[in-house]
Order: C-alpha cells, then structure tokens, then sequence
C-alpha cells in the first residue's frame, strides 16, 4: 500500500512541488524553465490572488462554523428518544449520500433567477418579488454556494457530534439534572467537555474538506462571477487549465496545502495544550494503545 | 403530549425537509410538463402522468451506459481500497516504528491534497502507462484517494479488537495472516462493511479524475455526463432531472439501508472523520 500510495500520491505531489518552481505551459509540459520562486513572488504581488484568499478564508470558516452549529443542533434533536427516530436519523443523512455533481445540477435550478423555485419562495416569505439570479450575482453567488455545501456537509457533522453524544455519561446527566442544573448548564457543564474533543476533530476535517472542495462550486459558478466565489481550489485549476499555465496552477495549490498543514498543527498544538493528550495520542500514528 | 414534545417534533420535521427538500424538487422538475417549467407559479407536486419522461431520457441520452461505468468505478474502487488497506491497518495498529509513525502521518496528508492539484501529474503517469481513457485507470486514481481514509478506519477497528483473543489464537498455531484472515477480520467485519461503502460512495460520486482521464464517450461516468448538462441549453430540464434522478436516487436508496452500518461502523474505531 505504501508503494501505491507513493506512485499514486507521493510522486505526483514531488512533480506538483517541482512545477511550482518552473514556467511550464498545459500543452508542451517538456519545454518548462526553471524559475525558482517566481510564480510564489507572482501570486504574493497579485491582488487578484489576495481576493482568492479571503474568499477561502471566509468559504472555509463559514462551512465549518455552519455545519457544526447546524450539526449540534440537529444532533440534539436526534438524541431525544422519539418515535420514527431511527428513520429520522437515517434521512437527515440524504444530502451527504447525494452525489455532488447532482446536488450542483439541482441548486443551480433551485437558483435560476426566473423559475427557481429559491425566490418564490422568498417571495412567499414576504422578499422582494423578483430578485435577481442568485449565482449570476457577485454579492449573492458566494452565499448560494456556501448555502449549498453546507446543505451538503451538515449531515455528516450532525452524524458525528450524535456518535459522540453516544459517549456522554448518561448518569452524570441525570445526576445533573437531580441536582437541579439548569438544562443550558447541563450542556455546558457535562456535555460539551466530553464531546468537545470530537468537534474539534471535525472541525479539522471540515476545514481541509473546505479547503479542497471543487466540484461544487465549480459546476455552479466556476469560480465567478468576476471571481465572487474564486477558493484557492478553483484558481489553481483555472491557472492550470483555462488558462494553461501548470507552473502557476502548481504554486497555488501549494499555498493551499501549506494552509492545510498549518490548520492540522494548530489542531494538535490545541488539542496537546487542551490537555486531550489521549485524543492526539489515539490519533497519532504508530502509537500502539488498547 | 407535552408542548416541548410538540415543538422538538415540529423541528425534526423542519429539518428533514431542508435535507429531502432539493432531491424532491429533482423529482418535481422531472415531473413537469415543459410549458409549466417555465411558469409564473412553480408547480409544487410532481405531475405524476408526466412519468414517460424517464424512458424518455433513458433513450435519448446515454444514461444507461454512464450508470454502468460509475457502477464499474464505484464497485472496483471499494474492493481494491479494502484489498490494499486491511494489512496495513492491522500493521499500524499492533506494531510501532518510526517508518510505521511516517507511513501515519503520509495517510493524513493526503487527506489534504485536492485532487484538481493531483490530476497534472496523474494525467502523464496514466499516459506513460496506458491507463488513459480506462476504467482501471480511474479506480486505481480514485482508490489513491480512499485508501489513506479506509486505512486509518480500518486501523480503529482492529484497535477495538482485544490483543488477547489474537494471543490465545495464536497459541493454538495459528500463523500471522491467519491470525488477521481468520480472528480479526469477523470482529471488524461491520466496520469493513462501511469502509467499502465509503469507498464505494467516493467511488460512484467523484468528477474531476472521471473528467479528466477518460475522454473515450463511451467511458464516461454519470457525474461526468450529468455535469455536461450543467449550462446547456439543449437538453430540455425535465430530461436532465430525470437523469439526475436515476443517478441520485440509487445511491442515496442504498445509504439508507446501509446507513446505520455506517455510522456504527465508522465510529467503532477512533477515525470519526
């Protein structure tokens, strides 16, 4: 498997890093020079690039965020005894077993400026009767997306922070309760401190998810309109191959991976000072534990 | 009934309709007459007469072959993904040594590559091999991407399984890969199960390496033709629901049954992500 994983991930990740220090053309990918850090100094000097920046930091920030508030609180909902409330669980998971590429293709109708069905029904909600096309519009095609994959993702946090719920001790609670804690202390005072660590795991997922989705946005907006919803994701491939330039594509996508690591080390940083040392430890490779 | 009863229902309800509400619209779009497609008022139930349109749309475009392909990817990439990660899960959960600490930390990794990163590169190995326009080529790109996940699973599962019934085990002679074969393999058995789901999801939704490595028509998967519709004007609305549909609905029909296996499964082990 390691020797997959090399052929398959390893070595193209090596040739990505080398391209990002050439000039090399999609077409004639033998002809390249070396450039050194010229494509780095292109994008830190570029505008435009601190646009896709900002534009990832907040796609990011706001689908980790929305889909863990969002998430939790579904999760509350499910915990509850009920009746139907395994089909319940089991439904609430559709938008994350729907492919992508058929979510795009539904959304990009639901937001259809004229037929979609989006703004009847913020009309019916009392908005104003006729907006515009929402991915058409550089103010509003950014939130439709983020509304999209949030649509998409939450289920799978709502699915974890329930598994988590699974573990919090149910006599504590109770004993809680008894007590006569309030059911907001409660949450805060017993269940969050055990399902803390879970969360913050998947925010950590969410975020690198985030960070490298593309078939989403790019079948709803292709990065536009005038680069409204322009992630690091979708710039490197429009570098490499709207407009052809693999070097460049290259170095963007390593500034995306660079910002993943650094995501990832500020998780175990937290996640070591936070005191969940048996949470890292589990995590961490090699370390044998029962 | 109480009232907090009452309300905690009513939200439940409110939130299933937000997760069916787009896939129940695919339904309705698909059924509705063209001329009312386009109407001042949506229609809001599907029109139930209107159904020929998804033998319509079986016929005239290539639906069928697209669904067998994605069936061909997603089924490949789930077996080789647990062909090639169960080894090494069990090697990585009862063994320790710094290549092994190396090897853990590369799987993480690559959960943060993108693939639209990836393809550049995967596109000359591919050409060098012949694996181009092949649908080997495209589980063996897309297995690269769930292995690393599988593994680090699988890995928690076998975690779970206490070393003293491999120990006893192998008192009685049993060999190594006995051992895993024979012992740890039923007690991860569920945990397996839903890593070949995932795998195969992974499998049966991905994009960019189905759009990418296969340019043959005949090779597409259902994502690749289904995107081809996303902007074209030509092909009438209610067609491509209806498409989308028949793309859709098996897979997500197929997670509810196996959903609860998943969930479990998954979070057996320490790996929730």
């Amino acid at each position: 498997m390691a020797l997959y994983l090399l052929l398959f991930q390893g070595y193209p990740l090596v040739q990505e890093l080398y391209l990002s220090f050439t000039s090399t053309a999609l077409l004639t990918p033998d002809q390249h020079v070396f450039v050194g850090l010229q494509n780095y100094i292109d994008l830190v000097t570029q505008e435009d690039f601190r646009q896709v920046l900002l534009i990832t930091a907040i796609y990011t920030v706001v689908c980790v965020v929305a889909a863990i508030a969002l998430g939790l609180g579904a999760a509350l909902l499910l915990d509850a005894p009920f009746r139907g409330r395994g089909l319940a669980r089991a439904l609430v998971t559709i938008p994350w077993a729907a492919p992508p590429v058929a979510v795009a293709l539904i959304f990009v109708w639901i937001y259809n400026g004229q037929y979609g069905i989006f703004n009847h029904l913020l009309g019916a909600l009392g908005g104003s009767a006729r907006l515009e096309s929402w991915l058409d519009s550089p103010a509003l095609a950014l939130p439709a997306v983020l509304l999209t994959t949030i649509w998409q993702i939450f289920p799978f946090a709502a699915v974890v922070i329930l598994a988590a719920l699974q573990g919090v001790s149910s006599e504590l609670r109770e004993a809680a309760v008894i007590d006569g804690a309030h059911r907001l202390s409660v949450f805060r005072a017993v269940v969050w401190p055990s399902i803390q660590p879970s969360v913050a795991l998947l925010a950590l997922f969410l975020s690198i998810w985030s960070l490298r989705r593309f078939d989403l946005i790019w079948l709803m907006t292709q990065g536009g309109p005038i680069g409204s919803t322009n992630t690091l994701v979708i710039e490197l491939y429009r570098r490499a191959f709207v407009y052809r330039d693999l070097g460049q594509g290259a170095a963007v996508g390593m500034v995306g991976l660079s910002i993943a690591l650094l995501i990832t080390v500020v998780y175990f940083r937290h996640m070591q000072r936070a005191g969940h040392g048996k949470t890292v430890a589990r995590r961490a490779p090699g370390e044998r534990q029962r | 009934m109480s009232w907090q009863h009452a309300l905690r229902m009513m939200l439940v309800l409110a939130l299933l309709g937000v997760a069916a509400f787009p896939l129940y619209w695919m339904l309705v779009t698909s059924l509705t007459a063209s001329p009312n497609l386009f109407a001042a008022r949506p229609q809001l139930l599907p029109d139930w007469s209107q159904w020929p349109v998804y033998g319509h749309a079986f016929s005239a475009t290539a639906v069928a072959v697209w669904l067998r392909n994605s069936a061909i990817v997603a089924f490949g990439t789930a077996a080789l993904s647990i062909a090639l990660a169960l080894f090494p899960a069990y090697v990585l959960s009862r063994y320790r040594s710094r290549a092994l600490a190396i090897l853990g930390v590369a799987l993480f990794v690559t959960q943060m590559l993108p693939e639209a990163m990836l393809v550049v590169p995967l596109y000359a190995i591919f050409g060098q091999l012949g694996l181009l326009d092949s649908l080997t080529g495209l589980i063996l790109a897309n297995t690269a991407f769930t292995v690393p996940v599988i593994t680090l699973i699988l890995k928690g599962a076998v975690d779970g399984v206490p070393i003293d019934i491999e120990e006893a085990a192998g008192i009685d002679g049993c060999s190594r890969l006995g051992l895993v074969l024979t012992v740890v393999l039923p007690l991860v058995a569920p945990t397996l199960a839903a890593a070949a789901v995932i795998a195969f999801f992974h499998g049966w939704n991905e994009y960019v390496f189905a759009q990418t490595l296969i340019s043959d028509q005949g090779l597409q998967t259902a994502s690749v033709g289904l995107a081809g519709f996303v902007g074209e004007l030509s092909t009438p609305v209610h067609t491509v629901m209806s498409v989308g549909l028949m793309y859709t609905l098996p897979a997500v029909i197929f997670y509810l049954f196996v959903q609860r296996y998943v969930v479990s499964g998954m979070t057996a082990g320490s790996v929730k992500g």
